[in-house]
């Protein structure tokens, strides 16, 4: 049966990071921190959700002299949906799951 | 503290690198943003298992788009293998920039000035040289090296090598003029782009080199904390930008240049050379004849930079000024025009004290308003310079005079040309040498300390680097040497020279010429007709009668003043 898309753990983990928050935007490195995700498969991921156009990104000025500038990504207005959607099904999983429920 | 952190993540460059390769096309705006992710991970360690990460990455993605590859194989194993080949390149593409046995790379000769007369002469090229030369795996730099056969041929054995100042100085580019001014004109020249200087590797902080010479012309002319603070800061940045790039600060100071110039003679199959060394370049060329005095024939020392430890730079350039003055006080037409000119300068710097002038300039120097404040520090350290030149003595006192009168005009003009040639330099590698160098570099700024001392590395190389070998004096040295000084140097005066002389023993000969300046080769015809002798006669006591012959110096008198 075909994967359902965007509902990896890892994609999950990624959209709930990019809803916390949801308007600043986020680089790379942080982004691996926050969701422990290597950058080998954050990469991937990102790649994906910009295609998707879920997933907006672009170029900022250096943080500091010397430094480069940075891509920075955040969500569309798709990818904010999406990333709520998931958000609301996953709590309404909890919630009908007694042991996650007491968890 | 160290600055040591190069070879992970030189390592994770190159890896991060090949994702470029592996994503090109639409695709190659990942490959930039996850290089340029490198640059905000501190750790060194970290960014490697980043690059690595980067790269899986990038053949993931590289897979996910040929659909038939990922019907027929599973992909696993493919990125397992490429990952491997991939790294192995990596560290292979890593061990083939080491400089295994020293080489010279000849390549064409793109350099300005050239004529159809010199450029048949030139030979030019790199030599790579071990980042460290007490790690073979360390990596390598490439050094620019110009070769410059003598207009008379046959040549005589034993070539000349010119070690140049700063430290920071370019020198290939100035091939041209060197061609036409010979240390010794029976013999090759060998000119060598030290390590961070020049067409050289490494490029240290290119982008920030005016930002560091604006910081540090700031402090000059200011005595406040806010710009020692902002010089220290622009420092940090070029040194957190040099280490992010891989480049270890331990691999500068003069120990390592010298070891530089041995490979690159052991590079040229040189069997042993005339070691010319001037300013800066002096402490190299003393370091190479205690390091390697078996390769060295004869050394000039042409304006010796003394060894630490140092007097203050502002004393040395106040003995200078000093006997400048005196100099004019004994000149009938200096001292008509300029009755008593250490006072007329004292007063000078009180009146900048209080009022200082407004100095316009070129827009070209992007200064607001096309202007300078011409304060009393910033006129001393103008000064300062100005007693390098032996051709700026006949019009300094009116300068002064001038600057006394209220009159900024000229001195734009002064600025222009001193910044263009501060410009010139790199000072990142300035710092970089320096640091490592020079101990008493890392104490507080010492009592008494003026602007001039202020202009020195004092609060950055706490914070560039460790310490590194010092630099050595030939001490009892079986090389003939021979000392060049002028009496009016601001930075190696004759005092300075009479004390290393001295250290360095029976085989040094100095000569004091009067009336000159810093590089005396380069202003007295007498000084480059006693270095070639020498060079071609070392074991001859030379003839430096003519040294006391310098004609007077011809002061602008105040009538001639604008």
């Amino acid at each position: 049966m075909p994967r359902k898309p965007n509902n990896s753990r890892q994609t999950r983990a990624l959209l709930a990071t990019f809803l916390d928050r949801s308007q600043i935007w986020r680089h790379g490195y942080d982004l691996s921190k926050e969701t422990g995700l290597k950058s080998g498969t954050l990469y991937p991921v990102l790649m994906r959700l910009s295609e998707q156009g879920l997933l907006e990104s672009r170029w900022q000025d250096p943080e500091r002299p010397g430094l480069p500038p940075r891509h920075a990504y955040r969500l569309t207005s798709s990818g904010l949906a999406l990333a709520r959607e998931q958000a609301r099904t996953e709590a309404v999983s909890v919630v009908s799951d007694p042991s996650g429920a007491l968890a | 503290m160290s600055a040591g952190v190069s070879r992970w993540r030189r390592i994770a460059l190159k890896v991060v690198g090949h994702a470029s390769w592996v994503l090109p096309g639409a695709r190659s705006g990942w490959a930039d943003a996850m290089q340029h992710e490198l640059d905000y991970i501190e750790d060194d360690r970290a960014a490697l298992r980043w690059a690595i990460g980067c790269v899986t990455a990038s053949y993931s993605a590289r897979l996910a788009a040929l659909p038939r590859l990922r019907w027929r194989v599973s992909s696993a194993p493919v990125l397992a293998g490429s990952m491997l080949l991939f790294i192995a390149m990596a560290l292979q593409g890593h061990a083939s920039d080491e400089a295994s046995l020293p080489a010279f790379d000849e390549t064409t000769c793109d350099l300005p000035d050239m004529t159809p007369d010199i450029r048949p002469r030139l030979r030019c090229g790199t030599v790579r040289v071990p980042r460290d030369h007490a790690r073979a795996d360390s990596g390598s730099f490439a050094l620019a090296v110009v070769v410059i056969r003598s207009a008379q041929q046959p040549s005589l054995p034993d070539p000349v090598v010119y070690v140049s100042g700063g430290p920071g100085n370019p020198l290939t580019v100035y091939a041209a003029y060197q061609a036409r001014n010979p240390y010794a004109p029976r013999r090759d020249l060998i000119l060598v782009d030290q390590r961070g200087t020049g067409r050289s590797e490494p490029g240290l902080c290119p982008d920030l080199n005016s930002t560091l010479l604006e910081a540090t012309l700031a402090v000059a002319a200011e005595d406040t904390a806010d710009v020692m603070v902002k010089r220290r800061a622009a420092f940090i940045a070029c040194r957190n930008q040099a280490i992010r790039r891989g480049i270890d600060l331990t691999d500068f100071g003069t120990s390592v240049t010298a070891e530089d110039f041995e490979w690159v003679r052991q590079a040229l199959g040189i069997e042993r050379w005339n070691v010319y060394g001037e300013s800066y370049g002096t402490t190299v060329a003393m370091t190479l004849l205690a390091l390697h005095p078996g390769a060295v024939r004869s050394a000039v020392l042409d304006s010796v930079y003394p060894p630490d430890p140092m007097p203050l730079w502002s004393t040395v350039v106040r003995d200078a000024r000093d006997a400048l003055f005196a100099n004019c006080a004994r000149d009938e037409a200096c001292s008509t025009s300029f009755p008593d000119l250490a006072a007329t300068y004292r007063e000078t710097l009180d009146r900048l004290d209080r009022h200082p002038l407004i100095v316009d300039v070129q827009p070209q120097l992007r200064q607001p308003d096309d202007q300078v404040r011409m304060t009393a520090p910033l006129f001393e350290v103008l000064v300062s310079r100005l007693l390098y030149f032996p051709t700026a003595y006949p019009t300094l006192p009116r300068v002064i005079q001038s600057v006394h009168d209220g009159d900024a005009r000229g001195l734009g003009g002064l600025i222009a040309s001193e910044l263009a040639a501060a410009t010139t330099a790199n000072r990142a590698t300035n710092a970089a040498v320096e640091c490592r160098d020079r101990p008493h570099l890392r104490n507080p700024l010492p009592a008494g300390a003026e602007a001039l001392d202020r202009m020195q590395l004092y609060g950055v190389c706490e914070i560039w680097s460790d310490l590194g070998p010092a630099p050595r004096v030939p001490a009892d040295t079986s090389v003939p040497t021979l000392m060049l000084a002028g009496q009016f140097d601001p930075v190696a005066g004759p005092s300075s020279s009479r004390h290393v002389a001295a250290l360095i023993g029976r085989n040094a000969r100095l000569v004091e010429f009067p009336l000159a300046g810093h590089n005396v080769r380069h202003f007295s015809p007498c000084g480059a007709r006693i270095a070639a002798d020498f060079i071609d006669h070392p074991e001859l006591v030379p003839d430096v009668s003519c040294a006391d012959r310098n004609p007077p110096i011809r002061f602008v008198s105040k009538a001639q003043m604008p």
